[in-house]
């Protein structure tokens, strides 16, 4: 029902215009809400989410689903607290074991996915639950590593020059490589052909398991590289670290416009959605409005986006 | 009925042997002292899996069951403390349910919108609106009229399995023997296919999620009459119970397949892992990690039986 001559605003407008809004309502409304310190804080505390959905994008742009990352970040963060604490190893090599960890589910996911060629979202709701549990267990469900040295500590605490935390160059780093590998590469091109139509790419040459597991892969080592991230921030490695982070990642890329079904989707869009989620949260604390009216919020949002998407020719044909 | 039993044969061969090491190790989990409180205990969940197995037949999954349950049960126990009778609050629940349900049926069938992204926004709004308003305090002091639905406990314990293993039933013969049973596997199976031969399909999707809804209310009462009162979290993480136990019970995630003995026994299955860990002496927190291996066996088992295939 789109009119001729008025082309409708692009997913990424509309959440550019979203994230407008939301600055200037904050700004009003929020104490320090526009000050330097707190956009330099929202990167610090936003990072592991931000790291989740970029490396969930592709995965859904290629017509898949992952909901394991946040339990395979808990089962990460374990990881890397018993490999320093009980098995001694120096943090830096406990922090690859954490980044190995991850890339280890990730393989998981990929080899059931890519081989087995099983649905990713069975795969990955019994990895959710398999990831999860294997944290629990390591931990008997109570046991909290703390007490990590002060140089790991300062990866997730520290500052750069200016005051800039060490999480902002990260996160640009992830976001730039993203979007090199999905827009500038022609991994992007195949995972969007195999989400267009998986068939369809297999005959046309797109080596269609090595992609999907390829982006399976990436989205745990992400996973890995957030808990380093985490533990490192909050000081203590936990079984329920990263809880409900699938649920935050699966929201930010839809909001981002990208499509279930695949094939189409954009990082610009992934990670403007996650900013307007994020600074969502930062700015209803600061206005001191309660953490559960934030989550409401963000359900509203993912169903106004949907709403209207589904308005100008919908999610799925 | 046969393609019924014959998808429920490998679930029903993995409980076949819990039962037995369990009979062998553990005799003490067969007295009617430990069934009845773990029958009751599944009862709710059975009756929520039920209704998942008929929308994921559909081709469609809801995720937001969970706190719909807590809405439910959280709404009960207030109803219940305001002195309205039992007979008045349990269908109320039913019908707060069924709203529940319907919402997300009009946004995913209404609009054509996916049933998974719709209902991970509602799980949030309604956990989260939950959240806000009971602030963590439990609904307590629940009047004893309700409690085993006014039965006593040894009776009402079977009494709640009953109800449960009622529901299943009608369930199973409504998806086997009416018409709507049979468009919900035609819509599922094929919805173009279905849609040219005239079958209503988004009606069928939109009554799905509303059968979950409805069934879920009804859980919700029969979990309240366990307990003398209402955790607002209730409910927390029974999405992910229940649409595993329709998955190794053999329904397909890709819609058109599913009975209900299977997804029955998926239920137990997954039920019976908590306190067979308890009785063989292994720490509760592999119960999770058992959980998921299983959910992964089926997947695996599932490819195996269809080589070949290509999964779009």
């Amino acid at each position: 029902m789109r009119r001729p001559g008025i082309p409708a605003p692009s997913r990424e407008t509309l959440l550019a215009a979203l994230l407008i809004v939301e600055g200037a309502v904050f700004s009003v409304t929020g104490h320090g809400f526009a000050s330097l310190d707190n956009v330099l804080g929202l990167a610090r505390l936003a990072c592991e989410g931000g790291l989740l959905a970029l490396a969930l994008a592709p995965v859904v742009l290629a017509g898949g689903i992952d909901l394991s990352l946040g339990s395979l970040l808990g089962l990460s963060s374990v990881v890397l607290g018993l490999l320093w604490r009980d098995a001694g190893w120096p943090w830096p090599w406990a922090a690859a074991g954490a980044v190995a960890c991850g890339a280890l589910g990730g393989l998981v996911n990929a080899v059931a996915v890519a081989r087995l060629r099983a649905n990713p979202l069975i795969v990955t709701l019994g990895t959710l639950s398999l990831f999860r549990g294997l944290a629990e267990a390591l931990t008997r469900g109570v046991d909290t590593v703390t007490g990590f040295p002060a140089a790991f500590l300062s990866l997730g605490q520290g500052a750069l020059a200016g005051g800039v935390p060490v999480q902002a160059p990260l996160l640009a780093a992830a976001l730039a490589g993203s979007w090199l590998l999905v827009h500038r590469h022609r991994c992007g091109r195949e995972w969007r052909a195999i989400g267009f139509s998986a068939e369809g790419a297999l005959h046309a040459g797109v080596p269609v398991g090595r992609r999907r597991l390829q982006a399976h892969l990436l989205a745990g080592v992400a996973a890995g590289v957030a808990a380093v991230v985490q533990v490192s921030r909050v000081g203590q490695a936990k079984a329920d670290a990263g809880t409900g982070m699938e649920l935050l990642a699966v929201t930010a890329v839809v909001l981002g416009g990208t499509h279930l079904s695949g094939g189409q989707g954009s990082i610009a869009g992934t990670f403007l959605g996650f900013a307007v989620l994020a600074v969502l949260r930062n700015g209803l604390q600061l206005s001191d409005q309660p953490a559960e009216l934030a989550g409401i919020l963000t359900g509203v949002v993912l169903l106004g986006v949907l709403v209207l998407g589904a308005r100008r020719g919908g999610q799925r044909g | 009925m046969s393609t019924d039993l014959r998808r429920a044969r490998p679930v029903a061969l993995v409980l076949g042997v819990l039962a037995v090491i369990l009979a062998v190790t553990a005799p003490g989990f067969f007295s009617r002292a430990q069934l009845a409180p773990f029958l009751a205990g599944t009862a709710p969940v059975l009756v929520v899996a039920c209704g998942m197995a008929v929308l994921m037949v559909t081709r469609e999954v809801d995720v937001s069951v969970g706190s719909q349950f807590a809405l439910c049960s959280v709404l009960l126990g207030l109803l219940l403390g305001e002195g309205c009778p039992p007979a008045l609050g349990i269908p109320a629940a039913v019908a707060a349910g069924a709203l529940l349900g319907a919402v997300n049926g009009a946004l995913a069938a209404g609009l054509r919108l996916p049933g998974l992204v719709v209902t991970l926004g509602t799980l949030a709004i309604g956990r989260e609106a939950l959240r806000w308003a009971r602030e963590g305090r439990f609904v307590q002091d629940l009047p004893p009229s309700v409690q085993w639905l006014g039965l006593g406990q040894s009776l009402g314990q079977w009494a709640l399995a009953l109800a449960a293993l009622a529901v299943a039933t009608a369930v199973s013969l409504g998806l086997q023997g009416l018409m709507a049973g049979r468009w919900v596997h035609a819509a599922g199976s094929d919805p173009a296919a279905a849609a040219t031969v005239g079958v209503p399909v988004r009606r069928v999707t939109f009554g799905a999620f509303t059968l979950l809804g409805a069934l879920t209310g009804l859980a919700a009462a029969l979990n309240v009459a366990r307990f003398t009162d209402v955790d607002p979290k209730t409910g927390a993480g029974l999405e992910m119970q229940v649409i595993a136990a329709a998955l190794i019970g053999g329904v397909s995630i890709e819609g058109g397949r599913g009975g209900i003995l299977g997804v029955s026994l998926g239920v137990l299955l997954l039920a019976a892992l908590s306190p067979a860990l308890v009785f063989l002496g292994i720490p509760p927190e592999w119960e999770r990690v058992l959980q998921g291996a299983i959910v992964l066996a089926s997947v695996a088992g599932g490819t195996r039986r269809a080589p070949g295939r290509p999964t779009p």
